[in-house]
């Protein structure tokens, strides 16, 4: 793909921390600039994500299943899912809101998901093809995962607000410590990803020792 | 060491590159994966430093006045940033409210507070010890400061509460929008690159000293 080598096969290693490149037999060793400890490649960088993939998967289902919070108006009870919340938006014909919802707190964590295990797919299959783009999804994933709290920070809102009594409370749900824990483990997942890995087994890579 | 100094590794695909000047306002993209590998600001630290004095002041009226306040059958209640993560902890969610107290108070906080720091020490060439220590830390918590996907889901609840109560927006809104913005413009104004190269340059005269 590209003539240049990668840094490692010129026995040079890049500190993660500041950018410093330094020579291998650093490694282990902290950082000249930084004082981080350097490393080749992210340490366990494989069974850290899948461990956090894999409990992201497991909370996943009490996110969506349990009330994400319960509203009280006029003495009656209501209990909403994250989907009957986005439901109960369309239905006051409040589309875009509703499709805004839709996209940060069911397509965003979904697209993390199915977006983490491919590339964990990737390097343990050795894909050959397209690693640039591989590479954009790694990027794309990164970006967009702060954008599930979107679900988490209304409720805190809502809360702090509607405390009237009996004419109107709302109470967070048990899905919400879920939904909270699925957001910051899909993006402790994306963090513990070394994108290098899916370079190091290109087989266009291995041209010099 | 000075062999080094003149490469870079893409941290995303690894791959060995000689360091280039770019000019202010262009980007230098790895020609392998296309990651930005870096990006020179016009006069970074002192934007930096004057964005972060701004930020200093802004911080408590934004947590701590009433970002809305709502009227229903006479009740009226208001809301802050506090408040949401108090009445989170007081339904028993405290996992969820410390991970709201985290991500839009006190990380954003701690973002003003060592950018100062940075651009302070770097502004006026002093060394620290802690340079590196801060500017790892800035580096870590810029993706878990999410005041922007709060601003959303302040919109969010607007909207679901619009129809049915009187809305009245608070003085802290209006600061934490200034504060929003001040931390959107900070992180896209701190040179990385350019600071890392700053702090060492510090840290050798500190040592010759």
């Amino acid at each position: 793909m590209t003539s240049n080598p990668s840094a490692l096969s010129q026995g040079l290693v890049r500190c993660h921390e500041c950018g410093q490149v330094v020579q291998i037999s650093l490694v282990n060793k902290p950082c000249p600039v930084c004082q981080s400890q350097l490393h080749a490649r992210t340490p366990h960088s494989l069974q850290r994500t899948t461990a956090y993939l894999l409990s992201s998967y497991i909370l996943y289902i009490p996110a969506n299943v349990f009330p994400i919070m319960n509203v009280t108006q006029m003495g009656v009870t209501e209990e909403h899912t994250i989907l009957g919340g986005i439901l109960s938006l369309i239905e006051s014909d409040m589309l875009p809101i509703a499709l805004l919802v839709m996209i940060a707190s069911i397509l965003v964590p979904l697209l993390k998901l199915i977006g983490i295990t491919l590339l964990l797919l990737n390097v343990q299959l050795r894909w050959q093809r397209n690693a640039r783009l591989w590479t954009m999804l790694y990027r794309a994933i990164c970006f967009v995962g702060r954008w599930s709290m979107l679900d988490i920070f209304m409720i805190s809102i809502l809360v702090a607000l509607v405390d009237l009594g009996s004419v109107s409370k709302v109470i967070a749900g048990p899905a919400a410590t879920a939904f909270a824990a699925v957001v910051v483990l899909t993006m402790f997942a994306a963090k513990s990803f070394d994108p290098r890995l899916i370079w190091d087994n290109q087989s266009t890579r291995k041209s010099r020792p | 060491m000075t062999a080094t100094n003149a490469l870079i590794a893409c941290p995303e695909c690894d791959t060995l590159l000689a360091l280039k000047d770019v000019e202010i306002r262009h980007q230098a993209l790895c020609p392998c994966c296309g990651v930005v590998l870096y990006q020179p600001r016009n006069k970074s630290i002192m934007h930096t430093l004057s964005l972060s004095m701004t930020g200093l002041i802004l911080i408590l009226p934004a947590n701590f006045l009433p970002l809305l306040s709502i009227k229903l059958l006479g009740n009226s209640q208001e809301g802050t940033l506090w408040s949401g993560v108090t009445g989170l902890f007081q339904e028993g969610l405290w996992s969820v409210a410390v991970l709201v107290l985290l991500s839009s108070i006190v990380f954003p906080t701690i973002i003003i507070v060592l950018s100062f720091l940075l651009s302070v020490h770097l502004y006026r060439h002093r060394a620290h010890r802690h340079l590196a220590l801060w500017m790892r830390c800035l580096q870590h918590l810029e993706e878990w400061a999410m005041l922007e996907v709060y601003m959303l889901g302040i919109i969010v609840a607007c909207v679901k509460l619009a129809d049915t109560t009187e809305l009245k927006f608070g003085l802290g809104l209006y600061a934490f929008v200034s504060l929003l913005v001040i931390n959107v413009l900070l992180t896209q104004n701190v040179d990385n690159h350019l600071f890392w190269q700053h702090i060492t340059k510090l840290q050798a005269n500190d040592l010759k000293s």
